[in-house]
């Protein structure tokens, strides 16, 4: 029944609430999971729905549509592996069914399939009618894609630097659209295309919101044959995935969410609120204006670093002396209100001290981290300035700002950046003495040349033949208490060098993430023989692993190199992760911060930021 | 025109290097003799960054706009009559939201240069909605320049020479017509800035008095030159 449901979700329909999640026996320890895998105990239901996974594929040639299910050898069920076709034809035959609306809650058996072709156009037409929108929009609905579809007056009058025909086969190409709107349905963003061009298109996306809202309930998704769309309110504001990726729902969801906080970063959740509340109709892009560089750059971080799917920060391997080294430069150059220090290179973290009193309560979410990090890659365009800029961290706290100081401390490579948070709007003279006392006891100590010489590893490091990458997310960095959650990986190597054979990776490891987080059905361990290579993934109360082999590799084989992967990795944590997070106290020290502040609890307090947690 | 653009070309090539090792010196150079401020206004897109690039650097950043995020703080020394004058300029952002942040460093600076896009009425319009936020915010005795940016731009020109005149004169401030792109009067603009700040720290009682707008009259290009580069 369940996996029904989890099918007819899969396979077409409008899927508005997620299928209750199942329970897996657990995998826990390596014994566990080899007698799992020796056993054949997987269970079929994988199988089954791995077709539906398949099926979705067959039309786009995605790697996986000829490759094999996991364990075909294990799989009693005929369906499954060789025919994938039959199944899916069974399931999807009429064309247009994606349209047939599961409006009930809790997944709704079975009427996905009733829905013909009339019924769904007349679906449409109520939504559009309810919507009040003009007569454009109808022509497109009985097709298998209308969001993409739906006809567009766009005026080729109006060009900028971003605009794309939108009425265009190759806009509707694009693997993964993005379009957020208000509630009025005003256009706020689009990944690709002009929002003014895609009016009419975000009008039907609204349409279909408040047409399932009528009823009391909420749009989550539409399948259909080569697309999957997933909406997200979040507040005033909705947000659309139209992707061709093979991603879950789930996935595609989060990903909307990282768009949904960069907005707040920007603007903070407590003022956007407040702008529609006084005006339902306010046009966010005023506001919004020229960050849309900080969006489509998120979006392009988020298809191509696995960071954002594991939901964990990268830290640049270092000498744990090093790391101290640099931890404790950062910790003596403080500030009255400075609340966190961040050093990057590379794009990936060196180290981060934070302010005690703060985050006794708190820490700082990686997906923060991320936002950060794509800030200052989407925007230090000139890379020699000191940039000064509110900022806020959505998870931490969605209304208020704290105040980001950036700069580079080796111009003119621009490699290293110092990254500095203050709660106080003023602070930036003496933030940036901050910077200059951390530039010179670098100097001092030779930090930038050994901090050039850092770099990713690479998986030969590991010395285990047959495996050619991994993702490894510890859940709790040893003696850290509420550390910040980090993964390690090496470089991604040939055969994975060139930049379509590592999105070719990164989708498998997205479907083997989608089916150990499955909500239906989640999965401890997943054996996964892909047509050129074989991914085994395991997650424990412990860890989170995904591992790559050549495709030639036992499943004995695969178990003892995990094994030694995960010896090595214990020995050289202390280089892979940042273990010992420092802290500080801007506590007023007289010799050390130009100003001398009073209590610095009590500014912070002031500042708002510690009485809104 | 033609060996111009070669020479534009050139530079943004290799603008990671030649760029940079222009900014390594500056930072070199520490030694000065006095300092101020100066900040960059005007709505967003009129070329605030570029005119500061193409002063600090002498590159022109063309074809893709990337907008400033907050304020940017840079430093630049020039010699203004064998004194060695620091200019520290705050670039800023700018769109609506970052405002709030230009707001609490407005009060810092001794100099603006509020820009308007040639080829962007509204950009033109809102000059004098800056001026009532200089007024509010700003030192009473700042030094305010008008620019009109872009001046290359001859074919999409919205806003006549004159009408910048007349607003410059309305409020009795100077004014000129710049081009980040082709460097004219860019580093006048600054200059000036520089002379006149210089003039007012060092002014004897009994000097002639530097008159800012004589300075930049005599010294200006009209559009209608040849740009130098």
């Amino acid at each position: 029944m369940e996996e029904d449901n989890h099918h007819d979700g899969e396979a077409q329909g409008v899927k508005i609430c997620d299928p209750p999640s199942g329970s897996n026996p657990s995998a826990d320890n390596l014994a566990t999971s080899l007698s799992l895998l020796g056993n054949h105990m997987f269970p079929d239901q994988v199988v089954r729905s791995d077709s539906g996974i398949i099926k979705r594929d067959r039309d786009e040639n995605v790697h996986l549509s000829d490759a094999t299910a996991e364990e075909p050898s294990q799989d009693p069920e005929p369906p499954s592996d060789p025919e994938p076709k039959v199944e899916t034809d069974d399931t999807q035959n009429p064309e247009c069914e994606k349209e047939s609306a599961q409006l009930t809650d809790g997944g709704t058996e079975g009427a996905a399939m009733d829905n013909g072709q009339s019924d769904s156009g007349e679906f449409v037409v109520t939504v559009l009618a309810k919507a009040k929108l003009e007569e454009q929009g109808l022509g497109v609905k009985g097709r298998s894609s209308p969001l993409l579809e739906a006809g567009i007056q766009e005026s080729p009058a109006f060009i900028s630097h971003r605009d794309e025909d939108v009425t265009a086969d190759s806009w509707r190409q694009h693997r993964k659209h993005v379009f957020v709107l208000s509630e009025a349905g005003k256009p706020i963003y689009s990944r690709y295309g002009s929002e003014e061009a895609l009016s009419s298109t975000m009008g039907v996306m609204m349409a279909l919101v408040s047409f399932v809202q009528s009823s009391d309930n909420i749009i989550r998704s539409v399948y259909s044959d080569g697309h999957t769309v997933v909406f997200l309110q979040k507040g005033p504001l909705v947000l659309v995935c139209v992707s061709s990726s093979r991603q879950s729902e789930q996935q595609l969801r989060g990903e909307l969410l990282y768009v949904y906080y960069q907005i707040i970063s920007m603007l903070t959740q407590a003022s956007i609120s407040r702008i529609f509340e006084h005006k339902k109709n306010y046009d966010l892009r005023r506001l919004l204006a020229g960050s849309e560089k900080i969006l489509d750059g998120l979006l392009n971080l988020v298809d191509s670093d696995p960071s954002f799917l594991l939901a964990a920060v990268h830290c640049l391997p270092l000498t744990s002396s090093l790391r101290d080294s640099l931890s404790q430069i950062l910790q003596k150059a403080i500030t009255p209100n400075l609340v966190f220090s961040i050093l990057i290179a590379k794009n990936q973290l060196l180290t981060i001290i934070q302010e005690k009193t703060v985050i006794e309560d708190t820490r700082l979410e990686p997906a923060d981290v991320h936002l950060l990090l794509n800030l200052i890659g989407a925007s230090s365009a000139f890379q020699a300035g000191e940039i000064w800029t509110p900022i806020c961290l959505p998870l931490f706290n969605p209304d208020c700002y704290f105040y980001a100081y950036i700069s580079y401390l080796d111009p003119p490579e621009c490699t290293v950046c110092l990254l500095l948070l203050s709660t106080d709007k003023e602070a930036f003279y003496a933030v940036a003495e901050c910077k200059r006392k951390i530039e010179e006891a670098m100097v001092a100590q030779n930090s930038l040349s050994l901090i050039a010489k850092a770099q990713s590893y690479s998986v030969s490091q590991v010395g285990v033949s047959d495996l050619r990458h991994f993702m490894y997310k510890p859940f709790d960095v040893p003696d850290n208490y509420r550390q910040l959650t980090q993964f390690t990986s090496p470089e991604m190597e040939a055969p994975y060098s060139s930049e379509e054979e590592k999105m070719r990776l990164l989708d498998l490891y997205r479907y083997m993430h989608s089916r150990i987080h499955s909500t239906s059905r989640p999965l401890k361990l997943i054996y996964h023989v892909a047509e050129r290579e074989t991914l085994l993934a395991w997650v424990t109360s412990k860890f989170e692993l995904y591992t790559c082999f050549s495709p030639l590799v036992t499943k004995t084989c695969a178990i003892t190199a995990i094994t030694k992967l995960l010896r090595w990795i214990k020995k050289e944590e202390d280089r892979l992760f940042i273990r010992y997070p420092a802290k500080y106290s801007t506590t007023p020290n007289p010799s050390k911060s130009s100003k001398g502040g009073k209590s610095d609890q009590q500014d912070s307090t002031d500042n708002g930021f510690l009485s809104l947690l | 025109m033609s060996t111009r653009r070669t020479s534009l070309t050139d530079k943004q090539a290799k603008n990671g290097t030649s760029k940079y090792v222009l900014e390594r010196c500056a930072s070199i150079n520490e030694y000065y003799d006095i300092a101020f401020k100066v900040m960059l206004l005007g709505d967003s897109a009129v070329g605030k960054t570029c005119i500061l690039v193409r002063f600090k650097d002498g590159a022109f950043l063309g074809g893709n706009f990337i907008a400033t995020v907050g304020i940017d703080f840079r430093n630049k020394v020039v010699d203004v009559d064998n004194l060695k004058v620091k200019l520290q300029i705050w670039d800023t952002a700018g769109q609506e939201r970052f405002r709030s942040v230009t707001h609490a460093y407005y009060r810092d600076a001794q100099a603006l240069l509020l820009l308007y896009d040639i080829t962007s009425k509204p950009s033109f319009d809102n000059i004098r909605a800056w001026l009532t936020e200089i007024h509010d915010y700003a030192q009473k005795d700042v030094v305010i320049m008008l620019l009109g940016n872009k001046s290359d731009m001859t074919a999409e020109r919205v806003v006549k020479r004159e009408e910048g005149e007349r607003l410059a004169k309305e409020y009795g401030v100077p004014f000129m017509e710049t081009s980040a792109k082709t460097g004219v009067n860019v580093e006048l603009a600054f200059l000036a800035i520089a002379k006149e700040l210089k003039h007012r720290v060092t002014q004897q009682p009994n000097d002639p008095k530097f008159k800012i707008h004589d300075y930049i009259e005599c010294k200006k290009h009209k559009s209608s030159c040849c740009g130098l580069v």
